[in-house]
Parts: C-alpha cells; structure tokens; sequence
C-alpha cells in the first residue's frame, strides 16, 4: 500500500515536471530559461559531486577536471566539421575527429560519451589517489585538475589551446537539462539507498570499522568517484553546449568551488540540499543583480557599485554558516513519506527518515 | 498622514520624471567589472564615463542610457548577462565583453538575436570569424603580430628570431604564431620558439635556449609581468638582441617591475597620447587625467571609441533596429575616434599599429605603421 502510493506520487510528480518544461518551454523568455538551465547544470554537478564529498566523506577538488573532460569531448563531437577547420588554424585538428561529428539527433550519445570519457578519468586519477586521505586526497584530486587545465592549454591539435573552440550547437535547452537533472538525482539518490550507498556512509563514519566489516574501502571509494565522475563529465557537457564555446579558462578551479559552496550550504551528504541550494545559487545570482544596478528616484541618485551582489551573497553565506552550521538542510531528505506525513500532521521518528525511500 | 503625503509626492516626482525625458535609447554594456581580469572592465567603464562627458549622449533627437552588467569575467554569466540586456533592458547594441573567451559565449547570444555587439580589445581571431553580429574596436591578433615580424625585418634590420609566447594565453600564443609566419615568409629565420606559462617566476630555461641561438630580435608577446621578468632575466643572462613586444606590455607595471631591464623594449600598441593627433583624442587624455588622476590607457580608450563607432551606426541607420545598426556598423568608413581613424570590414575594425619604445622609464613614442 505505502509502496504504492510512492509509486504513485513519483509517476505523478513526473508527469508534473514534464508538465511545466512543456509550459515553460513556450512561454518563459528566453533570460529567465537560460538561468533555468544553467540552475539545472548546477544541480547535475553538485548532485554527483556531493556524492564524493557528502556521503563518502572523501574531500575532492577534482570535478572542474571532470566537467572540462566531459566538455570537451562533447565538442569534439559535435563540433560540424566545417567549423573545425576553420577553428582550428593554428594547428589542424588531429584524425579522426576532423574528418566526423554527430548530427544534433545524436546528442544523448554525445552525452553519454562525455560521461563515460570523464568516468574513465576519474577512474585513473582514483586508482593512485584513493589510497590517499584527507588533505593528501584533496591536494592530489586539484593536481588533477590542474593537469586537465594545462593539458587542454597545450595540446593543440586537440583543444585548439588557449584560444578555445566556438560554434558548437546550442543544444542544450530545458528537456536536455531538466532531463539530465531528473535522471542524476534519481540514480545517484538509489545508488545511495542500496547496500553500496550504505558502504559509503559505512566507510564515511568510521572508515577502520568500515574496513573491519568487510567493506572494501577503496572499492567503494572508487565506485563513488567513477560514478560523480560520469555524471560530472555530463554536466560539463551540458554547460558547453548551452554556451555553444569551451576554452581551458572555462573550467578552472573556481567552479569546484561554486560546487564546494553547493553543496556545503546544502548540506554535505544530502541530495536535496545539493539540488535547492543549486537551483538557489544560479537564481540569486541574477536577482541579486538589482542591488547593482543604478536607481534614479528623481531626487535620489544612487549609482550602482558593480560587484554589489558579491558582496550581498557573502553576508548571506556567512549568516547561514553561522545560524545553519550543517548546511541548509543538515543530512535530511526530501521523501513522500515525509510530506505525506506533514500532510497528516504526524511526525515520522529521525532515523526513518534517513532510510526510508 | 505626512508619511502618505511625503510617498504620493515621491510617486508623483517618479512619474513627472519618466514623462518629461524622451524615452531613452538603451546601449548594453558587459563588463568584466569583478572576477579575475576585473582591472579590464574596469578601465573599459572608465573610458566609457569619460567619452559620455565628452560627446552629446544623444542620437536621434532621444538621449542615450548606457545600462551596465557586471559579468564576473566568467563566461556563462556573461552569456546569461547579454540575454538580460536584450531581453528585460531591450538594448539596441553591446558594448563588450572586454576579454575574448567571454565574448565568444556572449557573441553566440547575439547573433541569435540579431543584436550587434562590439568589443573593445576583444583581439581572438574567433570572435568575428563567420560572425555577423560580432564587432571589435581594436585589431586583430594576427595583424599585429605580421605588424610586428614586419617592423622587426624591415625597421630593426634582423633575419633571425626567437619567439618566447605565454601557451596559456590566446592572445600571445596567436601573436606569436602570426608573427612565426609573416617573419618567415619575409625571409627571415626563427632560430627558437618557446613557451612560457602565465605566473611563471623563472624564464632562465628558455632564455639559456634563446642566448645559444643568438637571435637579432627576441619577441615576447606576453602581458607586462611576464615581459617585465624575462626582460630582467634575458639582461641577466647577457642577451643582447632588441626585445620586441605587444600591446601586452602597455602597462605602467612593466617599467615597475623591470626598471632599467626594459629600457629599449618596443612594443606594438593601439594607441600612444603623442600619436594622438586628433582633437577628440587629445580631449579625451586630458578629461581621463582630469576625471582619474591617472594615465589613460588603452582598454578605456578603445571602450569609448565603440561607444563612438555604435553612436555614429545609430545616427547613420537613423533607426533604433538593431540589424540596421549592425548594417551601419559594418559600413563604418574612416570615422573619426579617440585613436584615429577606424574603418570597419568583417567585423574587424582597420586601424594604425603605433610602435612605443621605454625610454628613460616612459613609454615613447615611436612610429606608426598604418594599415595597407
């Protein structure tokens, strides 16, 4: 019966959102769509890359790498040939991928390439570094990401260098994005929920008990790592074709720390903290924007300080670090159950909640 | 009851205010105002600020309001900046981005609406490549680094170089790769070609690889610190060759960092106060010293010659449409700007390369090599 009526709410929340893409898609301009998407590229990358930091435990700062090897594999394929030649006039783009490129039809096979190109990656920066830990992990994972960076600068007949690859399609639109969100957060959340999630938490909590259970750590390290790998390689192809251009600056370490924030505000360890915050933090970037922009009141002139909303956004992570130190939403999860049972007014025990699906 | 007074008359003020003024027309700027190259925006809005108090901020009998958007030097905001510009603000031309990267992502936004949109120092080849709707006010980066192999074969004399280009850089990267090309084909020998990275401290690798070849010129197409290092470390070395440069190098930093190291280094630039001849120019250096106390340069004053060239677009369309604009704008033919004279053709704004050279610790003026 319980599990019915899940079933039941999950198929009708589908139908909702399929429901208000389809509204959206026809009636929101076309600023108010680009930060739709852009909040839904956020969400597939703090999802995946709160997998790593939040339920493993294990300090990464290696998803700007991910993202820029998903990113760029997406451009290789679907760049049209006749733009590669013309992009690529300092040193001719290598065989095979001058001669062929995807057609736009082809996109989730492009994604999904992106994905499993970055996961590769992932598992061969995981293989040396996951025996590492704490500080070591984290110093080793942003090497790799900085390697990304100065692979990309320097092999030209690749990445066109530091001057960047323009013209890919714009094919990432609120489908694509939403989609792709939808999707992560479910299999990441029942990855999560099976016994390999619970090895995770297992191995996050005590990572000696973990080991004396018989939980192989590094294998569970690395199934977490390859996986936010996957999914981070997918959203950094979507990031690219959305702004239709890649260049090595364009995944530097600032965005593993617009994902740090994520998901630390979130939360570490909750998927709805990871996805809110995220839809959050692209929306109030913009709106924020107002306490900017110059104001004429007739008699009052105030005239903008540019760099305003930093500073606001600031004062607001600052606050909620001081007034939420675990994040917005701690550990807790979003459920049916729970609703349901805010729906009755009745509260469901603490430790249901963590396991419940 | 006074507070309700003191707000209908607030409202009243509002309303009188908005009815009076013609409705403006709105020219978007994007800049780079926060985030990692920040002092460009920066200097890129400073040169706009000066250019308004200079010319009349009016076209077609409507004053013109310049809105600007901070894009944190990043590029999906910068995308997401030019969507608001046209969307909410209803913009009829861009000025911006300052850097390339960004103005590749926000370029793709405005050709899809058919907004024209113009960057001042935005030199990437890319930009305007295929583009229709993609201005730039200043030169591209492969025409000045052909200025520069010219300059070095046929003024300084040399056959052979070396090239010591920054590989984490567009801009010197292309510069120094046109500059391999057009000093060959002249006739000349490159004798070395190495690379730099962006924050490196110690060259001595390299520079021990270029005072082996003993090249008649070393050309460094860097931004002024790294310039500002290798000069320091080639003297240091005993390299003897002239050091030639870009307009990389136009930054009152470099004569700071290298002191007398960069005594004699040349370097390609937009634009030198002496070369200045022009009224509007000599206006300008005279407002920015005044308005800022300081030196301009060139990323304020290519900012205002695009605020210049898209002003002279709208009066010649004689209409606020956008794609009229744009078709004005590409018909710009020897207009007069704070550098000179512009002429526009694909996109790619025809202007002199000034060549400066540090002389007693100040940049020089030196020639000016006009285009063919």
């Amino acid at each position: 019966m319980k599990q019915r009526t899940h079933l039941l709410l999950s198929i009708a929340s589908i139908v909702l959102l399929v429901a208000i893409i389809w509204w959206a898609d026809g009636n929101l301009n076309a600023y108010y769509t680009r930060i739709a998407n852009t909040a839904a590229i956020y969400i597939v990358a703090a999802v995946s890359y709160n997998l790593i930091n939040g339920t493993v435990g294990a300090l990464s700062l290696g998803p700007n790498g991910f993202m820029a090897l998903g990113g760029y594999t997406i451009a290789l394929l679907m760049l049209p040939v006749m733009q590669k030649q013309m992009v690529f006039f300092l040193e001719p783009l290598i065989w095979p991928f001058s001669e062929f490129s995807l057609p736009p039809s082809l996109y989730l096979v492009g994604l999904i390439i992106s994905g499993i190109v970055a996961a590769i990656g992932a598992f061969l920066i995981g293989w040396p570094c996951l025996r590492l830990k704490g500080d070591y992990l984290a110093i080793a994972t942003f090497g790799f990401g900085e390697i990304i960076f100065v692979l990309a600068n320097n092999m030209l007949f690749l990445t066109n260098g530091a001057l960047g690859i323009k013209g890919l399609p714009e094919l990432t639109n609120l489908w694509w994005s939403w989609g792709m969100a939808a999707a992560t957060i479910f299999l990441i959340k029942n990855i999560v929920n099976s016994s390999y999630g619970r090895a995770m938490r297992a191995v996050r909590d005590n990572e000696v008990a973990a080991e004396a259970m018989g939980i192989n750590v590094t294998r569970i390290k690395m199934l977490a790592f390859v996986t936010s790998g996957f999914f981070g390689g997918i959203s950094g192809a979507l990031m690219v074709m959305l702004i239709s251009t890649i260049s090595p600056t364009l995944f530097m370490f600032t965005m593993t720390f617009n994902l740090l924030i994520i998901v630390v505000l979130g939360g570490l360890g909750s998927i709805t903290g990871a996805a809110v915050t995220a839809v959050l933090f692209s929306v109030l970037q913009e709106v924020l924007r107002t306490v900017e922009s110059p104001l004429n009141l007739g008699f009052i002139q105030w005239p903008g300080i540019p760099g305003m909303r930093m500073v606001v956004f600031s004062i607001l992570l600052i606050l909620m670090m001081l007034f939420y130190r675990r994040g917005l939403f701690g550990s807790w999860e979003f459920s049916w159950e729970w609703l349901l049972s805010k729906l009755r007014r009745k509260e469901v025990p603490q430790c249901q909640q963590q396991t419940n699906k | 009851m006074r507070r309700i007074i003191l707000l209908t008359v607030i409202a009243l003020s509002i309303l009188s205010m908005s009815a009076i003024a013609a409705e403006p027309i709105k020219i978007g700027v994007n800049m780079e105002m926060t985030g990692a190259v920040a002092a460009y925006g920066q200097m890129g809005w400073e040169g706009l600020q000066v250019a308004s108090e200079l010319i009349p901020m009016e076209v077609l009998g409507r004053p013109i309001e310049l809105v600007l958007v901070d894009n944190k030097s990043d590029r999906v905001e910068a995308a997401t900046a030019t969507t608001r510009l046209i969307e909410r603000d209803k913009v009829v031309a861009i000025i911006g981005t300052m850097t390339s990267g960004n103005m590749l992502a926000a370029g793709a936004i405005a050709e899809n609406y058919k907004v024209p949109m113009i960057g001042p120092s935005t030199t990437n080849v890319l930009v305007t490549q295929g583009k229709k709707f993609s201005f730039r006010a200043c030169f591209r980066d492969d025409y000045q680094g052909q200025v520069a192999a010219r300059f070095a074969y046929n003024e300084l004399g040399a056959r052979t170089a070396a090239v010591l280009s920054d590989i984490n850089q567009d801009y010197c990267v292309a510069l120094g790769k046109e500059f391999v090309n057009e000093f060959k084909r002249l006739g000349g020998r490159i004798v070395a070609e190495q690379y730099v990275r962006t924050g490196d401290q110690d060259f001595s690798a390299q520079l021990t690889i270029v005072k082996n070849a003993n090249p008649d010129v070393l050309y460094v197409p860097n931004y002024y610190t790294e310039n500002a290092l290798i000069a320091i470390q080639a003297k240091a070395l005993g390299i003897k060759a002239p050091i030639l440069s870009g307009d990389g190098a136009d930054a009152p930093e470099l004569i700071a960092i290298g002191k007398d190291a960069v005594e004699g280094l040349m370097h390609t630039a937009f634009w030198h106060e002496k070369a200045a001849t022009n009224e509007l120019g000599k206006q300008y250096v005279e407002a920015y010293r005044k308005k800022f106390n300081k030196e301009p340069n060139a990323f304020g004053v290519l900012a205002a010659d695009s605020l210049l060239i898209v002003i002279d677009a709208i009066k010649r369309a004689g209409s606020t449409d956008p794609v009229k604009i744009r078709d004005a704008m590409e018909a710009t033919k020897d207009l007069d700007v704070f550098t000179g004279k512009v002429t526009i053709q694909n996109g790619d704004a025809i202007k002199s390369v000034v060549i400066r050279e540090v002389r007693n610790g100040q940049f020089d003026y030196l020639t000016t090599v006009h285009p063919d």
